[in-house]
Formats: structure tokens, C-alpha cells, sequence
């Protein structure tokens, strides 16, 4: 699989991320890291033990990580989820957390795979 | 290029993903030297401890224990701002935090994603801007401490030709410059009813090594006559003072420069009297320009403490009383009272070397230019100083094999040598270390009240303390001494900025003590080393 591929599977940002890391190797070099990245079972973690802020933190990270890399839609549910925090804590259901988790998934698998084939 | 050749600057990235700080370092670990930093508290840790050896800040705002927007305020407070340029680095897309950021004083904004050119071009560019501006100051600098240099040298090499024809050993004029400088600062210290500006003062004390040029048109006979002048011969040498004044006045085309203005006023009335009976015009209590009344006193006190030709030296003690009685002509009540002030410091640096004095005076009216030039800020030549002093400590300290401390109030940081966190068990920069808990664990919260007591207890004048206290070394509870000093701030109105000291080892007590822990920890134990 190409990182063109990977992207394509997870509706990513391919073009902008070429554009902005200059390549694939680099892509490829970064994305992989993203399976390794701890900020979503930290989200995961702290929603859990009801610890809003800390979430919010969380969730920020794996939004800019997100931004970053170009994993459009797990970066539009992370971002939607850091903003619900960040303004209503309160009104957090387990719904968002689930939302994100389905992206994350997918995501995480595609990346797997392209990891598999380097 | 030498770019190879050159210590790479070093870049800290200020960011709690590993992933974003992992890609920043990426994109720029081939020309720099990359720290990281995983939130805002160790960023400034390590900015507190490397400080201007870092060239550039990339830092993030949403981070836990301090976030982005914290570390510019600790920056700010420090001044560090001015130095150390920053670029934010944020998914926060929210426009007053942009705004916010840059009122903070950050270089550039660069919001995720980022583009991995656009940073590299940024990051090169903020370096190299601060990297010139750094420079043109150090060339600024370097010409403001020439150009002051030349200036005094030539007023010397001038003072000296008066003196030489006088039979002088030369110090006199080294003498007057000194003690018309201690009487003016002691002065604004007292009043303000004659505002100085640390220029004014610096202008005065050069040109008072002016006050006798007028003697180089008075004949040597008369001048260097061992026994008591006729009335004729007095009446010559007393012309010394208006012949300086028209000196300076003939330099026609210099009359608007304030040094000239200043040694008028010095050479023409430094024989007036605060009573109006002196001369040459007679002038009347505040008639009498400041710089002239201070230094008319000067020369007074050094002619009375200095042999000359027709008399012996005089105690500093007997030439004080002298003065202070009014036997050496009248003077202004206030330059009395200062005269008084700064007695005790008058003798010590009389004392001081001629060249001593000379070279530190020079230094100090270069350091004052710095201080009075904002928009310099640090030079590179105070910075250089400044690297060299932290590499000296933290060299020293790491040999020595102390428990060295230092402590900061604002930012609240400790900072422990190498050797004396690992023997405490504490990391080597805690901030807030009164809520950390390593340290809550090392000392009982009673011990570190007592410190804080004992601490209060001292003044600027006393801050040397020393306490016995209770605390965990290679994880023993041990009795140990702390001595420490106080660092007070400047100003009317000191107050406590930090403490530096270090844990020594109590020696006539056994090693075994770890039983005291259990009973209420004694004694407070204070003695001002002075008592010693």
C-alpha cells in the first residue's frame, strides 16, 4: 500500500500533507509514530475517571496531532470533542468518546497496515 | 561555510505530544541542537538553567502542570523575553490567542498544521534577526565604551599636565574625581532638591579633574613657592579659577557642549564660599552651581589629607573635624551631613589603587550607559560575562561534591547541584518545590517552616543565616546544617528575592540520628556568621 493508499482509505489529507512535509518518506516516518502516540488512550483514560480538563488537554494533543499528519476525520471528531470540553464539560456523553473511537480505529488500522509493508 | 566548525545554536521545543515535538525536531535537527521539553514547568527549568545559551523557544500553548501562555509570563517576568526569541506553535486557532501571544512578546505565531518549510524558514529567520540585533548592539556598545574611554583618557592626560607643573604626584586629581563622585551620589540619596541624572553625575566627576586648569597660566616661582605667599602672589594664584573659566570660554565653538558648560562652572567658582566671601565673584549659597560646591569640598578635604610642599598631611579624622567646624571656609549643610555619610567609605577608596580606581570607575559609567540606554538591553559583552560565570559555578559546583542550592522566590525554583540532588533525591530544578512532593517527603513540613523563619530573620545587612535541620540524604534521615545568604533586591524598599547555600554535615554529632526523627525536631538554631 501506498502512503497515497493509507490516506485515501481514511479520507486524509494526502495533497496537503505532501505538500507541507515535502514527500512520502517523511510522511511515512511520521504517521507510523502516530500508532505509538498516547493522547487518545489518555482521553479515553481520563473521561473515564470523569477528569474534564485533563481530557480536554488530551483530546487537544490528539487534534493537533491529527492536524498534523492530515488524518482529516479522526481530526474533525477530535477537534469536535476538545471544543465540547474545553467550553460545556458537563455535557459530555459517552457518544462523543465513541465517535472518536470509530475514527481512531480506523485510522489506527490503515496506519498499521502501511507500517506493515515498510 | 564554517557552519561545521561553529557550536550549533540550540533550539528548546516546548510541547507535551512527543509525536509534534519528535516532528519539529526532524525538521530542524541538522543545523541545531534540539532540547525538549514536555510541559511548561520543564521548560523553564530549563531555560533557568541554560538561559541565553538558547537561541529560540518553539512552544506550545495547551499543555498540562504550565501551559504556553505561563511560560511567557515567567519570561516576561524574568526579562528572558528579550533575549530569547519565541515561536508559538498551536493548534489553538482562536483568534485572541494569537493576539494574545504576540502581546506577549513571541516572535511569530505558526498554527498547525504547519508546513515543514515555512517553519525552517521562520525559525532561520527569528535566529538570524536576533543573531544581528545582538551584534549591532555589541558594535554600539563597543563604541559608547571607546568613545568614553578616549574622552576620560584625554581629560587625564589634560589634568596631569597642570598637576606635573605642580609638583603633583597625580593622585590628586584621581582623589577629587572619587570624592566629588561619593558626595554627589550620597547627596541624591538625601534629597532631591538637586536632581542628577546618572550622566549629570558622570559629567560632573569628569570634569571636575578640570577644576585647576587655570593654574598652567600662574608662574611656577609662584606655584611651586615652599613658604607663605605675599598678598601679591596670593592675589595671582587666586586668578587661577577665572583664568580656567576663560580658558573653556574661548573654545568658542564648544560652548553649547555640556562638559564644557560643567567645567566652566567647576573651574570659575570651586573657590566660592557657601557664605559669599569667596572667590572670584563672591558668589552666595545656592548661587553656586552644585557641581562647583561639591567640588570645593573635594579639594578642600584632599588638600588637607595630602603633604605639600609648604604643610604635612593631616588624619582623615582631624581633615573631617576641620571641615565639619567650618575652618576650611563654609559650606552647604547638606554636602556636610554627606560629607559625614560617607566618611568611613571616602578613606577605603582613597586607598584603592590608582589604577583600581580608575578602571572600575570607567566600567561602572559603562555599565551605567547600558543601563540608561533601554532599547539595548543586555549586551552581548554582559551576556558573554554572564555565560562565563554560569559555566565557572556549575563547574566548580560539580566538583566540589556540596549539597549547593539556590532559590528563587519569583518564579518559585530551586535549583540543586548535580551531586546534591542525587544525595537528596530530588530532581536538580523543582519548581514550586513546596508543593512537590519528593521534597515534602525530604523535610517535615515543621522544618521547612523553621527555615522559612530563620530565613525571615535576616536583613540586608545581615543576610547570612545558618539552621540546623532534619533531612533525608541517600534516603537516611540525617541532622545536617544549612548556610545559606539571602539575596535581597535593590532599592529603598529591599525585599526577598531568593536564597543560595548549601547542606553541610554537622561534625561533632554521631552519624546516627535517624531517632530523632520521632521526637519534635529541636532547636532553632540561629547564628549570623558575623557573631562568629
Amino acid at each position: 500500500m501506498t502512503v497515497k493508499e493509507c490516506y485515501e482509505q481514511i479520507q486524509g489529507d494526502y495533497e496537503g500533507v505532501f505538500a507541507r512535509f515535502r514527500g512520502d518518506e517523511r510522511i511515512k516516518k511520521f504517521a507510523v509514530k502516530f500508532l505509538a502516540d498516547g493522547s487518545f488512550e489518555s482521553l479515553c483514560n481520563t473521561l473515564n475517571a470523569g477528569e474534564y480538563e485533563e481530557a480536554f488537554r488530551a483530546a487537544h494533543t490528539l487534534k493537533g496531532v491529527c492536524q498534523n499528519l492530515g488524518f482529516t476525520g479522526l481530526f474533525q471528531v477530535s477537534d469536535k470533542i476538545t471544543e465540547e470540553l474545553r467550553n460545556h464539560p458537563g455535557s459530555y456523553t459517552l457518544s462523543m468518546l465513541e465517535e472518536v473511537r470509530e475514527e481512531y480505529q480506523k485510522t489506527f488500522t490503515a496506519v498499521q497496515a502501511l507500517k506493515e509493508e515498510m | 561555510m564554517e557552519k561545521k566548525n561553529r557550536s550549533r545554536e540550540k533550539i528548546l521545543i516546548v510541547d507535551d505530544s512527543e509525536m509534534n515535538r519528535s516532528i519539529l525536531a526532524d525538521m530542524l535537527e541538522e543545523d541545531y541542537e534540539i532540547l525538549e521539553a514536555a510541559d511548561g514547568q520543564q521548560g523553564v527549568a530549563m531555560l533557568q538553567k541554560l538561559g541565553a545559551e538558547i537561541s529560540l523557544v518553539l512552544l506550545d500553548i495547551v499543555m498540562p502542570v504550565m501551559d504556553g501562555f505561563e511560560v511567557l509570563a515567567v519570561m516576561n517576568k524574568n526579562q528572558w523575553i528579550k533575549d530569547i526569541p519565541v515561536i508559538m506553535i498551536s493548534a489553538e486557532s482562536a483568534p485572541d490567542a494569537i493576539q494574545r501571544a504576540y502581546e506577549q512578546g513571541v516572535s511569530d505565531y505558526i498554527s498547525r498544521p504547519f508546513d515543514f518549510w515555512v517553519v525552517q524558514r521562520r525559525v532561520v529567520n527569528t535566529i538570524m534577526l536576533y543573531a544581528k540585533q545582538k551584534k549591532l548592539i555589541g558594535m554600539v556598545t563597543d563604541q559608547m565604551y571607546e568613545k568614553e574611554r578616549d574622552a576620560n583618557l584625554m581629560v587625564t592626560i589634560l589634568s596631569h599636565i597642570v598637576e606635573f607643573r605642580n609638583g603633583e604626584s597625580g593622585l590628586h586629581v584621581v582623589h577629587i574625581q572619587t570624592i566629588t563622585e561619593l558626595l554627589l551620589e550620597s547627596l541624591q540619596r538625601k534629597t532631591d532638591r538637586y536632581p542628577l541624572s546618572h550622566e549629570e553625575i558622570n559629567m560632573i566627576v569628569m570634569a571636575s579633574a578640570l577644576h585647576d586648569i587655570g593654574k598652567i597660566a600662574i608662574p611656577s616661582e609662584i606655584l611651586n613657592k615652599p613658604g607663605r605667599f605675599t598678598d601679591e602672589e596670593y592675589e595671582i594664584m587666586k586668578t587661577h579659577s577665572s583664568v580656567g573659566a576663560s580658558m573653556l570660554r574661548d573654545l568658542s565653538l564648544y560652548q553649547q557642549e555640556p562638559l564644557v558648560k560643567v567645567a566652566y562652572e567647576i573651574c570659575r567658582w570651586h573657590h566660592e564660599r557657601y557664605d559669599g566671601r569667596g572667590y572670584p565673584d563672591g558668589l552666595k549659597g545656592e548661587e553656586i552651581p552644585i557641581g562647583a560646591q561639591v567640588v570645593a569640598m573635594a579639594d578642600v578635604y584632599d588638600a588637607l589629607t595630602s603633604e605639600r610642599v609648604y604643610k604635612k598631611a593631616f588624619s582623615h579624622e582631624k581633615a573631617l573635624q576641620m571641615i565639619l567646624n567650618g575652618e576650611c571656609g563654609t559650606f552647604n549643610p547638606l554636602l556636610k551631613e554627606c560629607l559625614l555619610d560617607v566618611s568611613g567609605q571616602l578613606q577605603e577608596k582613597l586607598e584603592e589603587s590608582f589604577s583600581n580606581v580608575k578602571s572600575e570607575r570607567e566600567m561602572r559609567n559603562f555599565a551605567e550607559e547600558i543601563r540608561h540606554h533601554e532599547e539595548l538591553g543586555a549586551s552581548n559583552r554582559t551576556l558573554r560575562l554572564l555565560e562565563y560565570e554560569r559555566m565557572k559555578y556549575q563547574f566548580f559546583s560539580s566538583l566540589s561534591q556540596e549539597i549547593q542550592f539556590e532559590y528563587t522566590v519569583s518564579p518559585a525554583i530551586l535549583t540543586v547541584s548535580e551531586w546534591g540532588a542525587k544525595r537528596l533525591g530530588i530532581s536538580e530544578i523543582t519548581v514550586n518545590p513546596w508543593e512537590n512532593e519528593g521534597i515534602r517527603e525530604s523535610w517535615e513540613k515543621e522544618e521547612i517552616q523553621r527555615l522559612r523563619e530563620t530565613v525571615l530573620q535576616t536583613t540586608p545587612e545581615e543576610p547570612v543565616f545558618r539552621c540546623f535541620c532534619h533531612t533525608k540524604i541517600d534516603g537516611k534521615v540525617c541532622r545536617r546544617q544549612i548556610v545559606g545568604r539571602v539575596i535581597w533586591s535593590e532599592g529603598e524598599k529591599p525585599y526577598y528575592t531568593g536564597l543560595i547555600g548549601k547542606v553541610i554535615e554537622v561534625l561533632e554529632e554521631p552519624e546516627n540520628t535517624v531517632n530523632q526523627k520521632n521526637g519534635p525536631c529541636s532547636e532553632v538554631e540561629i547564628e549570623r556568621s558575623r557573631e562568629e
